[in-house]
């Protein structure tokens, strides 16, 4: 898939719910080494209107899945559809997931998408991070600076 | 003995915070549970010590689809504490901002939540594959509102342009003016969601809600007025808690609202329209009309065309509220803060917002109560599931799994914006 265009990054969470802050920690780390970012803190179809033109989207967000807590993954979504593991098998609630599949279907996804997934230990409002989520957090820095060449 | 039991993760995006049990044995409905929200108590606990001018900005990260309701509340309550009178200019102007968050959270509901269950689509994906002209509509709708956040509340998600007194900024006549050929386009677009949604077909069910909703007489309640409810309660704001109590549900942490001598009540867009739909727009009760409304709704499943109805309502009271403009100046009034208790309450796309402080004589909160819409509704949505259930046992298990989660849909409760966490379900990379 080609990843021609602009890069874009989007990082996702809520930065009052323990470990779901994640995605904006990063952000807060990529934006400190001068790379723009988009903050989500709320429902994402708005996203969608901040694509057009862009080729490579990088997301970071906080994970559910039973790992360790700290656990990073790098998913690149493929041209066949995006992955199951994405959560999109729950119905309704319109996350990430679900406006990543509804670009797609509406012809706005860019070429490229990555997404960095942290695994979560707590989300409960206003718990302090998980030691291994904090100390993973520049290393997704890094990686995302690495994505789209800053 | 033969048990169903019927369990919905759907709403579960942090365990332990949403999901719903019914539990039917013997072909009879047994037991209906539903923990879909959880109270604002961390919100309240960080706003004590806090100074008043802080309220609005941390209540609205409570919701990330409601902000305005939250800053507008926390802003009434704070001006009643201090005794401040706003203005009509800056009053406007919030009621104005407040316009373009129904429109966003209403929109997003209806199209991308709701719509779905009605047309037997799993969400607004698939809908998009047999409906693409309906998601661009909606997403085009939505965005107008978004652009009313955007001018008028500095940007379009938590809002940093709002404060307790008035604005940071007022925006200039041209600024708002600017917004209105989209907001001319939405008028239509909004007519077509309501003529598109009173068009599905709905389940056959009706409740004898009490409603509750906010009156003020010569507007469609937004940001201000007085609590009144279908049984004849009228009461300032500030008398909320003499008539209206939450208990705790011993088998969750949620909290049950109910109104003295009266029970469970309702709040969001059926109370709205049923209490004052005298209030509305010409071209939204010609809507409405059109719809076959009436002039009361008790069927939980039309909640889609009441805010359908709303968002018109609220894209025609924008363009009212823009032709009519004058920039406040000052932007906001000077606030003095004393030793006082304050109560602010408006309408949130999904019902009343109703929040309390007790205010320092430094300004700094003592106390802070907030009762979120969707929390009052908690109870009421139990009653129309287990009323849904019991007429629908003989449905099909999937079927029937659907039909619950379309009730609590009906209801767009708050849930979805409580965390934004990807769901994996693979451990390996």
């Amino acid at each position: 898939v080609s990843g021609g265009g602009e890069a874009a990054v989007v990082c996702l969470g809520n930065r009052f719910r323990g470990d779901d802050a994640a995605g904006l920690l990063v952000g807060d780390r990529l934006r400190r080494a001068g790379v723009p970012v988009t903050e989500c803190a709320d429902e994402p179809t708005r996203l969608i209107d901040g694509w057009d033109g862009v080729g490579t989207l990088v997301l970071v967000d906080a994970a559910r899945s039973g790992a360790d807590p700290g656990t990073v993954r790098r998913i690149e979504l493929g041209r066949a559809g995006i992955p199951r593991e994405l959560g999109l098998t729950s119905s309704h609630a319109f996350g990430i997931g679900e406006t990543l599949e509804l670009a797609r279907e509406l012809g706005r996804l860019p070429g490229r998408v990555v997404v960095y997934a942290v695994e979560a230990g707590t989300l409960a409002a206003g718990a302090p991070l998980t030691p291994a989520v904090a100390a993973a957090l520049d290393g997704v820095a890094a990686a995302v600076r690495a994505e789209v060449g800053r | 003995v033969t048990e169903r039991e019927i369990r919905t993760d759907y709403l579960a995006r942090v365990e332990g915070e949403g999901a719903m049990l019914v539990r039917i044995r013997d072909g009879s409905l047994e037991e209906v549970q539903l923990k879909i929200f959880e109270p604002p108590r961390f919100f309240e606990a960080l706003l004590r010590g806090r100074q008043l001018t802080e309220a609005p900005d941390i209540t609205a990260r409570i919701c990330g689809i409601c902000p305005i309701a939250y800053i507008a509340s926390a802003c009434n309550a704070m001006e009643q504490a201090c005794g401040v009178e706003i203005g009509e200019e800056i009053r406007l102007l919030r009621r104005l901002v407040y316009c373009g968050e129904w429109i966003e959270s209403h929109v997003l509901h209806v199209a991308m939540l709701h719509a779905p269950d009605f047309l037997g689509y799993d969400g607004a994906v698939e809908l998009a594959r047999d409906r693409r002209d309906l998601v661009e509509l909606a997403l085009r709708l939505k965005k107008a509102g978004n652009e009313l956040m955007r001018v008028i509340g500095g940007r379009a998600v938590h809002p940093i342009n709002l404060r307790v007194g008035g604005f940071y900024r007022a925006p200039s006549r041209s600024e708002l003016r600017a917004l209105v050929p989209e907001l001319e386009w939405a008028r239509g677009a909004a007519l077509e969601l309501v003529r598109w949604t009173s068009g599905f077909a709905f389940p056959d069910f009706e409740q004898d809600y009490a409603f509750v909703a906010l009156r003020q007489p010569g507007d469609y309640p937004l940001e201000r007025g007085r609590i009144v409810s279908s049984t004849g309660l009228d009461i300032p704001v500030e008398d909320y808690e003499r008539h209206f109590s939450e208990e705790h549900v011993e088998r969750s942490n949620a909290l049950h609202s109910t109104l003295a001598g009266v029970g469970p009540y309702l709040v969001g867009p059926l109370a709205r329209y049923a209490l004052n739909q005298g209030e509305l727009t010409p071209g939204a009760k010609a809507a409405a009309a059109e719809a076959g409304l009436g002039p009361v709704c008790r069927n939980p499943f039309r909640s889609i065309v009441v805010r359908s109805v709303e968002t018109l309502y609220a894209v025609e009271e924008a363009l009212r509220l823009i032709e009519s403009y004058t920039p406040p100046d000052p932007p906001a009034v000077p606030v003095e803060p004393r030793a006082a208790t304050g109560c602010g309450c408006t309408e949130a796309p999904r019902g009343i917002c109703w929040h309390r402080y007790e205010i320092a004589a430094d300004g700094s909160i003592l106390e802070a109560k907030i009762v979120p819409p969707t929390s009052q509704n908690q109870k009421m949505i139990e009653a129309d599931l287990a009323g849904v259930v019991a007429a629908s046992l003989d449905l099909p298990e999937p079927e029937l799994t659907l039909r619950c989660e379309q009730t609590i849909r009906n209801y767009d409760p708050c849930i979805s914006c409580a965390t934004h966490f990807l769901r994996l379900e693979v451990e390996r990379l």
